[in-house]
């Protein structure tokens, strides 16, 4: 966890426009010292007050959020074939049943239709914004 | 006198009170749902203002962002999701007050702040214009960069005792910011031979993916409350409790007035608006409190700070528009673009010029203002249906019109996939404890640092003029006790030196750039500064052996 902060991202681009992002690294980096010290002059006691996990705990204990980043990004690969609107319908209504279990399944399909197709119909017809259709629906 | 009739009758001209009414109506409901931001509804207003006179069509935008300014408020003491970056500090207090059972007294007091808030600054707007913008006129690149790092450390210290978490956060955020092609040279930076990264991460999509999907995902964590409704109790109170709120807002009237002049100055500040507003209030108010252990809890102070602030940037925003032509923060940018579009070049000659124009721009304002209280009850009578909801269906449904409301701000499904990495990388930094909000101003004002640094070193290179200039110094003095800061609130109490020397050494150092800046006023203020410190000192450490 704390060694993520001390990645040092590598510098593309000529000196003036290098010199910002190079500060902030620089700062970026001696905080990260900085908290490193920290953490390692905190007391034993208060480190080992988190219980340790197994693996299947672990995928327990955030199955809701891996679900949601599995779907989400499912969402975001499908969607250039889908189109907003399908994929839309699609995504809310997958989630909706991962999230909500499977009895309330009319439900879902209702709200997913009802939200998803509103704010198609919102963005399409009365904002004219254009929202992308799938390469396979057409729509 | 006539011109005043003029503008008056430009104004309660009956289509254009219908198209405020609208206008407001829109405001509120965009202002309410995360994702959909104040920016975003004015610049989709500003097609419809094409066909207008001007005074209508200016009178519609104003009337878009004074809802909208309100309406992030509705979602963000419901949800506890910001419906706008303008409304995050008021989500501190706000969500736990209507977690805790009083949904109504939350949102009455968050209205009739907004209220004040936005009248106190239309007054202020109408008779100290040309004066407050000579203040921001002063500055200098170097003031500008030394604001951006005042602002940064001021936030990381409302992060209380994680100040270097927050620090990381807020640099973290000025990196966020650096990818993609350079202001100034148009230099792909860290793009790694991408398109998409070269030309930059969209803000929008990154706010909303660090604040609202990390925050999705912490309702959605638990799977048995993830199906519970956000409120436990079965009956909601849907009215809003406007006597209790006024009575409220009158016993606690010096942190309205407080907020609105801190709003009111922000928004003059040029790139500087409600998303610094609303947070640099709350923390005066959070630093002002005798006892500040109920902040964050659901105390009323919290949610007024925010919401008087932020309703009073856009009179501030408008100030150095109309005084000067430089728009105090990017709806005024938009409003900016409005009067271009009519062929109206704002600049200092413009309130004598165009006085008409510049009056109907103050009665807007004020009437809007009036029209959003009307409104709010009848708006908000649909939105607090949505706390009835379970989280999940929520949640799932705020996600579905992210997405779609993040694709509308570029067309471009890469804004989606911003959504999706921020929205992981803020749960994760979530978790960790480390706070968002340094992180999210770094994002907002990290080209405006970079701009003013590079504009100051292209001036002169020396380095040394951030610590000699008056307004620069000011800035860095003021930055450097706001880090101090945290450690100081430790010792409270305590009887220690830092406790005693903390506040007269505040006193004492800004007295230095006021001195420099030169001028009776400041003089003298620099003098009543030093004053007022030693007769602290003195006090404190004088009287000692006799206590």
């Amino acid at each position: 966890m704390l060694a993520t902060f001390e990645i040092r991202e590598p510098d593309y681009g000529v000196l003036s426009p290098a010199a910002w992002p190079r500060l902030i690294v620089i700062i970026l980096g001696l905080l990260s010292v900085v908290y490193l010290l920290q953490s390692i002059g905190m007391p034993k006691e208060k480190i080992e007050a988190a219980p340790r996990k197994t693996m299947v705990e672990f995928i327990l204990y955030w199955r809701n959020v891996i679900a949601v980043f599995t779907i989400f990004a499912l969402y975001l690969a499908a969607l250039p074939y889908l189109g907003m609107l399908i994929g839309n319908i699609l995504f809310c209504f997958i989630l909706l049943t991962v999230l909500g279990g499977w009895s309330a399944i009319l439900m879902h399909l209702l709200i997913a239709f009802g939200a998803s197709g509103g704010m198609w119909l919102l963005f399409t017809f009365v904002l004219e914004v254009f929202l992308p259709r799938g390469s396979l629906t057409g729509v | 006198m006539d011109i005043f009739l003029e503008a008056l009758l430009n104004i309660i001209d009956p289509v254009t009170l219908i198209y405020m009414i609208i206008g407001v109506g829109a405001g509120l409901m965009a202002g309410s749902i995360p994702g959909f931001t104040i920016a975003m509804a004015i610049v989709l207003t500003l097609p419809f203002t094409f066909s207008m006179p001007p005074a209508q069509g200016l009178a519609t935008m104003i009337s878009v962002l004074v809802g909208g300014l309100s309406g992030g408020l509705m979602s963000g003491i419901l949800t506890g999701i910001p419906g706008t970056p303008s409304s995050v500090a008021t989500t501190f207090d706000g969500f736990p007050m209507a977690r805790n059972g009083e949904p109504g007294l939350a949102l009455g007091i968050g209205v009739w702040s907004s209220f004040c808030g936005g009248i106190i600054s239309a007054i202020l707007l109408v008779l100290f214009a040309p004066q407050l913008a000579m203040v921001g006129l002063e500055f200098q690149p170097w003031d500008f960069f030394m604001l951006v790092m005042f602002a940064l450390t001021v936030t990381a210290s409302l992060a209380g005792e994680h100040l270097v978490k927050g620090l990381i956060a807020g640099a973290a955020g000025l990196l966020i910011r650096t990818v993609g092609e350079d202001d100034a040279v148009g230099v792909g930076r860290f793009d790694f031979g991408s398109d998409y990264l070269l030309t930059g991460f969209d803000f929008i999509a990154v706010l909303i993916g660090l604040f609202a999907f990390s925050q999705l995902l912490s309702d959605l964590r638990n799977p048995v409350t993830a199906r519970n409704a956000l409120s436990d109790r079965k009956q909601v109170k849907v009215k809003i409790e406007h006597r209790r709120a006024i009575g409220i807002l009158i016993k606690n009237w010096v942190v309205v007035i407080r907020s609105a002049l801190i709003g009111m100055f922000t928004g003059i500040l040029p790139g500087a608006g409600g998303s610094i507003a609303n947070i640099l209030s709350y923390d005066q108010a959070k630093k002002a409190a005798k006892d500040d252990s109920s902040f964050g809890k659901g105390d009323p102070r919290g949610i007024i700070a925010p919401e008087a602030s932020n309703n009073a940037v856009e009179g501030g925003a408008l100030t150095p528009l109309m005084a000067l032509g430089i728009p105090g923060d990017i709806t005024a940018a938009i409003m900016l673009g409005a009067l271009l579009m009519h062929d109206i070049v704002p600049g200092p000659t413009f309130i004598k010029d165009e006085p008409a124009l510049a009056y109907s721009i103050y009665i807007a304002f004020f009437l809007a203002s009036f029209i959003m209280i009307g409104m709010q009850s009848g708006v908000l009578r649909i939105f607090v249906l949505v706390t009835r909801i379970k989280t999940y269906v929520l949640a799932t449904v705020i996600l579905t019109f992210a997405t779609i409301g993040v694709f509308a701000l570029h067309n471009s499904i890469e804004d989606i996939w911003t959504l999706f990495f921020f929205g992981i990388l803020g749960f994760v930094m979530r978790q960790f404890g480390f706070p968002l909000a340094p992180m999210i101003l770094g994002v907002v004002l990290g080209n405006i640092a970079e701009l003013n640094l590079a504009r100051a070193l292209a001036i002169d290179a020396d380095p040394m003029l951030f610590f000699v200039r008056p307004w620069s110094l000011f800035f860095a003095i003021v930055a450097v006790f706001s880090m101090i800061f945290p450690i100081y609130q430790k010792h409270r109490d305590t009887g220690s030196l830092l406790e005693r020397l903390f506040s007269p050494m505040v006193l004492l150092s800004i007295s230095l750039p006021l001195f420099m800046m030169g001028g009776l006023l400041r003089s003298t203020l620099a003098m009543a500064a030093i004053a007022v410190s030693s007769v602290v000192l003195w006090r404190r450490f004088g009287n000692r052996p006799k206590a």
